[in-house]
């Protein structure tokens, strides 16, 4: 299919950054090569247990990030290309209808399948939901992630003007989530029962509800009452005592660096080596 | 899919049976309808400012396309010069493309960015 790209110009004010999370990504990579070559080779010294990169889609992605943060300045806050070669593109609620309009109807871009619609609930965060549009371009063969972010009470504009099939989607997220959508056709519950007060998939949700039902052979119907656990609810503490990922540290040097040497005082040098 | 070309005066019509896609109808004079919605779409385009960035890139799609239109009467020539499609297909993307150029000159998208995020909002995990 044709790659309809025009020439870019470099973009203006937003940031473009190569998988958010693994913002070093090209510096870890160079030394974990050189930990791994010696870890991990064949006999002609050539590199076994390392995960191919795919530079040219990672290149392509990249620049097509930047154009539509150079086309959508006022909406688009940042892009990122994720480590597994995934756009996604960070913007602000009041661009959620113009930014997927512009992916769903310019000759670049042609996302026009709706894939899915999710939310994420981060109670920690100043606007709790994390709203994720997924998009899937046909000609083009591509996919590109839209995310945006709001709270309880912050209505976000419904794009089923753009994607009719974001009319169960954004059921979905206001039924499990609360987030209410303005100028939604039809917002009502999708999967609760019918009489179900709360959102079930916020984190202070309890994992048993706060309700159960039973046949009340007196009544002859299903009665709702209070929850009554047969056992106390067991939390089990499922994280190693053993640190996982001591490059991915916040805030800390590690005790080892990669090569296995620890330090006995605190190195005032070789970044190279001492990740963050 | 190779076919004979009726002609009518200087214009090619289309011999294709069917497009092959469903609901699509084989369009009966691309050229005439191309050429009405690229008029359009550069009309709808000279309301944004001459340096936002989104018209300066459909711009040159459009007139790219249109100068093709214009030059290469042969429709299934026309289909491959392009190369997006059929020409039914062609068409759909820009009556999508008018349509949107007309909405981002309400929405005024060139501004530069009306809100930041709030500090860690964006940070994962």
């Amino acid at each position: 299919m044709a790659a309809c790209l025009g020439r870019l110009l470099h973009s203006s004010g937003n940031l473009l950054r190569n998988g958010g999370e693994h913002r070093f990504a090209h510096l870890k990579r160079q030394a974990f090569h050189a930990g791994a070559r010696a870890l991990c080779s064949n006999a002609s010294g050539g590199l076994t247990t390392i995960r191919p990169q795919d530079e040219v889609m990672r290149n392509q992605l990249t620049v097509f990030g930047e154009y539509v943060a150079e086309c959508l300045p006022k909406y688009v806050q940042t892009v990122q290309v994720t480590s597994q070669n995934e756009l996604e593109v960070l913007i602000s609620p009041e661009g959620v209808v113009p930014v997927l309009s512009f992916l769903k109807d310019h000759h670049n871009a042609q996302f026009k399948s709706l894939a899915d619609i999710a939310c994420v609930d981060m109670p920690t965060k100043p606007y709790r939901f994390e709203l994720v549009y997924m998009l899937m371009s046909l000609t083009y063969n591509s996919r590109i992630r839209v995310r945006t972010y709001t709270d309880e009470i912050t209505p976000i504009e419904s794009c089923y003007s753009v994607f009719k099939a974001a009319d169960w989607y954004e059921r979905e997220a206001w039924d499990m989530y609360g987030v209410y959508f303005s100028n939604h056709p039809d917002l009502r519950r999708i999967l609760t029962d019918y009489g179900f007060e709360g959102h079930p998939f916020r984190k202070d949700f309890p994992l048993s509800g706060y309700v159960e039902i039973r046949y009340d052979n007196e009544l002859k119907r299903i009665v709702q009452e209070p929850v009554e656990l047969a056992q106390e609810f067991r939390k089990f503490d499922l994280s190693s005592t053993w640190e996982t990922f001591p490059a991915h540290r916040q805030g800390s040097k590690p005790l080892m660096d990669t090569q296995g040497r620890g330090h006995e005082a605190p190195l005032e040098e070789n970044p190279a080596e001492e990740k963050k | 899919m190779a076919g004979l070309v009726r002609t009518v005066g200087r214009r090619f019509f289309s011999a294709k049976a069917t497009t092959g896609l469903t609901g699509m109808a084989v369009a009966k004079d691309p050229h005439v309808a191309l050429r009405v919605l690229y008029t359009k779409t550069l009309a709808a385009l000279e309301k944004l400012p001459k340096d936002a960035a989104y018209r300066q890139h459909t711009e040159g799609i459009i007139n790219d396309r249109f100068d093709l239109v214009k030059t290469v009467p042969d429709v299934e020539e026309l289909e491959r010069k392009i190369n997006c499609g059929q020409i039914e297909q062609v068409i759909i993307q820009a009556e999508a493309e008018l349509s949107l150029a007309r909405k981002m000159a309400d929405w005024k998208a060139w501004e530069p960015l009306v809100s930041e995020p709030p500090e860690g909002q964006w940070k994962w995990p």
